[in-house]
């Protein structure tokens, strides 16, 4: 009788961690957007929330970090629901880096609109690479909620696109650069924006790898395309 | 076996009768043994004769548990087996039983399904969840919405799936007395969301989609903010000239000239300005246009053709390829408009030395009027919003050439007035080319008009 009470507390603790940490890529999520939306529309208003919510990401972090620490000591936990702690902290610190790729990419748009307008063409290359990321991310915590398995396994071959877009993005830029002297500052610019982004879809990649490791067990990271599907099989 | 009519007498008779009867062939059995072979065979008789009812008895009861254990188990349960004697009875029963279940199970079933249909066909979505706000069930409205996929998210937090930060922080504030609006940064999707209490510490989701509600919002706000702004321009200019003329009364007539010109000029601007959100504003709350006036293609053209060389003053070529025949039905003074507006934004953009060619062809399908230049062409980008009031590809530019920026906004109003549409295709480097398409309702030749 105590036993089930234990154990079924344990789980309620458990559920809520990962619900929170859920909720703090909700809000990391909604980060990005609001990032990519300053890039993108040179919408200005965006720029306090992300102040407020980089804030309140790290709090979280620190929170859910404590948290974990805490149910590891008192419980104990064993197999399936360690993996499931142990992702959950790492992930944890994947959304952190999230949070702090989307505040570059908001600073670096709005030092862009600073400088003023140096038009250059290209931009939709990086649209498509941020809405790839987004969607990554977006799936990637979909999957952890879910423990879907073969949703996680897609998001980490999709990060190989994300790869290229930035490969072309920067040959582009290039181009520009030596072309035109005075585009320099503002392909500088772009380029740390799309390298964030590049940062992005490989932190929503270790987050599904995390999913594949707490459903499967198998660790999938540095893991060629073969084993993964594999992993992703069994 | 034979049917029994219920009814409560004949149910007990049919019940006991055969149970008496099969006592009494035993007894009467047993007393003729014991009265022919002796006491001892007499009783003999009976316990066998009674082993031989019991075990009768058994092998039905063994055969009703067996039915009852295969028909929970399976969907379609086995036919019960026939009786014989009072079990004819019980199995008759029985079936009756298991038949009154099934069609009550079935009209459940029907009104469920009936119930869950019509909230599919629902527009908003709904979600129920449980005691823990686990998803219970929703609409595909709902799943749209959010994302969900009921076979596959049934029983999962919906905190861990809706994980916009506004809904979640709505979802543990657990105030719902106002409804919350989820905004989309990127904009495809903006929700109304409501929490209803249900039963008790249960609750219902409703969620609206409010994106086109957002979008005429937006449009409204930017469409206010761009007239301000249009109508201020002008007036600072003419404004500043004033000024300038009461601060420096002695100033040179020649200069006097020169600002009295631009001011006529800006006045001029405001003046299209205005005559255009009027026309606007009276084409959309105008009902369609009547069919009895015809207009000659030929007389329509040939006119906008002169407008537009004296409009070029020869700086372009410009070509045409008249269908002679056509007539078109509708408002002639509104297809002028719109087929001038056209005309004359061709001209207005396209470089000198440019070749602008004019297009007129009709088809069963209706009559396409085309305008193609040779200009700078137009990005892929804009397209969709070229027809939009103030929208203008190069801000600087269109101020330039004095457009209001209404004037495509008033050609898609007019065709679409007159039941037909207008195309845009383009390429940058190439040139542009519109098009406006009349239905057929809208053309005819005029050897039959006339």
């Amino acid at each position: 009788m105590d036993q089930t009470h234990i154990s079924s507390q344990f789980d309620a603790d458990l559920e809520d961690i990962r619900t929170r940490m859920l909720q703090m890529g909700g809000l990391v999520e909604q980060q990005v957007r609001a990032a990519i939306a300053i890039y993108a529309d040179s919408n200005l208003g965006h720029q306090e929330t992300i102040k407020a919510t980089e804030v309140r990401i790290n709090q979280m972090e620190i929170e859910l970090d404590d948290r974990c620490t805490h149910l590891i000591v008192r419980r104990q936990p064993a197999a399936g629901d360690l993996r499931l702690v142990m992702a959950i902290v790492k992930t944890i610190t994947d959304l952190e880096r999230i949070g702090d790729e989307a505040d570059k990419i908001a600073r670096y748009a709005i030092s862009m609109q600073e400088r003023g307008q140096v038009h250059l063409p290209g931009f939709s290359d990086i649209h498509i690479a941020a809405s790839t990321a987004v969607s990554m991310l977006k799936d990637a915590l979909d999957a952890f909620a879910r423990l879907d398995v073969s949703m996680a396994g897609n998001i980490v071959l999709q990060d190989k696109h994300i790869d290229n877009e930035f490969r072309s993005v920067l040959r582009q830029l290039i181009t520009f650069m030596m072309e035109d002297p005075r585009t320099i500052s503002t392909a500088l610019d772009i380029i740390w924006i799309a390298k964030a982004i590049e940062r992005i879809g490989d932190h929503a990649q270790n987050i599904a790898e995390y999913v594949i490791f707490v459903a499967k067990g198998t660790d999938v990271r540095h893991a060629s395309k073969e084993t993964l599907e594999q992993a992703v099989a069994s | 076996m034979g049917r029994i009519a219920f009814h409560p007498a004949s149910f007990l008779r049919s019940f006991w009768i055969p149970i008496w009867f099969r006592f009494g062939v035993i007894a009467f059995f047993a007393t003729m043994s014991g009265f022919i072979l002796g006491e001892r065979w007499g009783y003999v008789t009976a316990i066998l004769g009674l082993s031989l009812l019991i075990g009768f008895h058994l092998y039905y009861l063994k055969r009703v548990n067996s039915w009852l254990i295969n028909s929970s188990l399976d969907e379609s349960p086995p036919e019960l087996p026939t009786g014989f004697g009072a079990w004819e009875t019980v199995f008759f029963e029985l079936r009756r039983a298991r038949k009154r279940d099934q069609r009550r199970s079935a009209e459940v079933e029907e009104t469920l399904n009936r119930f869950i249909e019509a909230s599919s066909a629902l527009p908003d979505g709904i979600i129920i969840l449980d005691l823990a706000d686990r998803i219970e069930w929703c609409n595909p409205s709902a799943c749209t919405h959010f994302g969900l996929d009921l076979a596959r998210d049934r029983g999962f937090l919906i905190a861990n799936l809706v994980r916009q930060p506004a809904f979640t922080e709505y979802l543990v504030r657990a105030d719902f007395s106002e409804p919350l609006h989820i905004p989309d940064p990127s904009s495809t999707l903006s929700l109304t969301v409501q929490f209803l209490p249900f039963q008790q510490n249960r609750r219902i989701i409703l969620s609206r989609d409010v994106t086109r509600f957002m979008r005429v919002e937006a449009m409204r706000r930017d469409f206010i903010a761009n007239v301000s702004h249009e109508l201020r321009t002008p007036l600072t200019v003419v404004g500043g000239f004033l000024e300038q003329m009461v601060d420096q009364p002695d100033i040179s007539n020649q200069q006097r000239a020169r600002i009295h010109a631009l001011m006529l000029d800006q006045s001029q601007r405001m003046q299209r300005l205005i005559e255009d959100l009027i026309t606007l504003s009276r084409l959309e709350s105008q009902s369609a246009p009547s069919m009895e006036e015809s207009i000659s293609a030929r007389i329509l053209v040939s006119q906008l053709l002169d407008e537009a060389g004296a409009l070029s003053a020869g700086r372009h070529i410009i070509e045409s390829h008249i269908d002679q025949s056509l007539t078109f039905l509708g408002a002639g003074e509104e297809l002028r408009s719109a087929f001038g507006n056209l005309l004359s934004n061709a001209v207005r953009y396209t470089p000198a030395g440019g070749r602008i060619s004019v297009a007129l062809s009709a088809s069963d399908a209706g009559a396409v009027f085309s305008v193609t230049d040779s200009g700078p062409g137009i990005a892929p980008e804009h397209l969709p919003r070229l027809t939009e009031r103030f929208y203008r590809v190069d801000k600087s530019r269109s101020r330039e050439t004095g457009g209001t920026g209404l004037g495509l906004a008033i050609v898609k109003h007019i065709l679409a007035r007159h039941g037909g549409r207008l195309d845009i295709e383009s390429t940058v480097g190439k040139g542009s080319t519109f098009k406006a398409l009349l239905p057929a309702a809208r053309v005819a030749r005029a050897a039959l008009a006339a």
